[in-house]
């Protein structure tokens, strides 16, 4: 699991932590069933402090995204599809949020901005030697 | 089980000097496990209040305990868990670095050689020098090193890393993030360098004119406080926009930036549609943060 600190951009490190692991999770980089490093480990790791990850943990271990096995550590939790699915388009509506603000802003009309994502897939797909 | 008992517990510390108050009304806790920033401008009481956890200082009114030990009592037990780096780094002169090193250890039932060899060899100590000729920079890692050699499972930095040049107050730091990752240590450093110290701690303690003003985790604090920027779709903004814990407010065709204390970022999305606008969040750097509680009647 690799995981980036920013010390300075002012978010809590431990949302910065939870936040790339729902990522990783939800892009499949992290797999069900798949163990996470132990606090201390992930603390030294990052340079933060194990209080930090602990909260982290605990945070991800509420909102369902890890589960606690008993005497061995935390694991990557199942999750349903549709709950798995909302959490990807909360995800992205994040992302599309900003790019179609900023469409509005710069005075682009919706079927350009429709056109400008379109080609995005199909530029994206090429690249990954898709049909 | 983990031991929660505090580190430290201030209860209603008074201290003055002559008709100076240094310390007024003081309530704290300092819990094992953490990193804790203790900031606040000159002479606001940070090394007072330091001073008292190790028996430097005794309370005029109210108690300070350390590993639930009164200032006034602590004997050898409680003294052999702290290492205690001073601002002034008051060493002996006369000795060389290495007589120094061997001086203090002697006070301690242990000494870390291991550490101690890898920390003067990674710090370029010349172990020859007297300790009278060396630069600030050199003398500060030396009162590190005295502080840390035995071990201790408090460490109290007052101002550890002002004279020390970047790279050095970097693998300062790396060692300090070593240190916690062993069980039930506690760190409490005072520094100015809010860079620095925004890396490694986890709890933030502001003081001003002898109070504490902010006592929480540096991640509550960071998410107390966010600039809010808020851009219309269309032309215009209502003149009074409708959020709660205005700290200020800039407004100019169309676009407002605003920073906003305990915001209620979820309230605050759902209102960018009723005045048709994209709100953006930035978190606060430390630096900010400090600035704001350091503000009159913040």
């Amino acid at each position: 699991m690799i995981l980036e600190i920013n010390h300075h951009s002012g978010v809590p490190i431990y949302r910065q932590i939870k936040d790339q692991v729902r990522e990783q999770i939800m892009t499949g980089r992290l797999r069900e069933g798949e163990q996470l490093v132990s606090v201390r480990e992930l603390a030294s790791q990052l340079k933060v402090t194990p209080v930090t990850v602990s909260k982290a943990y605990s945070a991800m271990e509420a909102e369902g995204l890890l589960e606690r096995r008993r005497g061995v550590g935390l694991f990557i939790a199942s999750i349903q599809s549709d709950k798995k699915d909302r959490t990807k388009e909360e995800i992205l509506e994040t992302h599309l949020n900003k790019a179609v603000t900023t469409a509005i802003q710069l005075g682009l009309s919706q079927k350009k901005t429709e056109k400008m994502l379109k080609d995005l897939f199909l530029k994206f797909r090429k690249q990954g030697g898709e049909k | 089980m983990v031991n929660i008992s505090p580190v430290v517990k201030a209860e209603g510390l008074i201290k003055k000097f002559n008709e100076t108050v240094a310390l007024d009304s003081v309530d704290l806790e300092i819990n094992p496990g953490s990193i804790i920033g203790l900031l606040g401008p000159n002479g606001c009481g940070k090394s007072t209040l330091m001073r008292h956890m190790i028996g430097l200082y005794l309370p005029d009114k109210g108690s300070c305990t350390t590993y639930g030990c009164d200032a006034g009592k602590l004997t050898q037990k409680e003294l052999s868990r702290i290492g205690y780096v001073h601002q002034e780094g008051e060493l002996l002169g006369w000795m060389t670095v290495d007589q120094h090193i061997r001086y203090v250890g002697a006070f301690h039932s242990k000494w870390n050689t291991e550490l101690e060899n890898k920390y003067v060899k990674d710090s370029n100590l010349n172990r020859r020098s007297k300790v009278g000729t060396l630069s600030p920079g050199q003398r500060q890692k030396l009162s590190i090193l005295l502080a840390i050699g035995h071990e201790p499972d408090f460490i109290i930095l007052d101002e550890p890393a002002s004279a020390l040049d970047p790279v050095a107050r970097a693998r300062f730091l790396d060692l300090l993030m070593e240190i916690i990752q062993q069980e039930q240590k506690t760190i409490l450093v005072s520094s100015h360098i809010l860079s620095d110290v925004e890396k490694i701690i986890d709890h933030v303690i502001i003081m001003k004119d002898g109070k504490v003003v902010r006592n929480r985790s540096f991640d509550d604090l960071r998410d107390s406080y966010m600039r809010v920027k808020v851009t219309s779709l269309k032309d215009s903004l209502p003149e009074k926009l409708p959020f709660n814990g205005v700290l200020s407010c800039r407004q100019y065709n169309g676009q407002a930036v605003l920073i906003l204390e305990n915001p209620e970022v979820e309230k605050i999305k759902n209102q960018a549609e009723s005045i048709n606008s994209r709100i953006d969040f930035h978190p606060l750097p430390l630096e900010e943060i400090y600035t704001l509680a350091m503000e009159p009647g913040a």
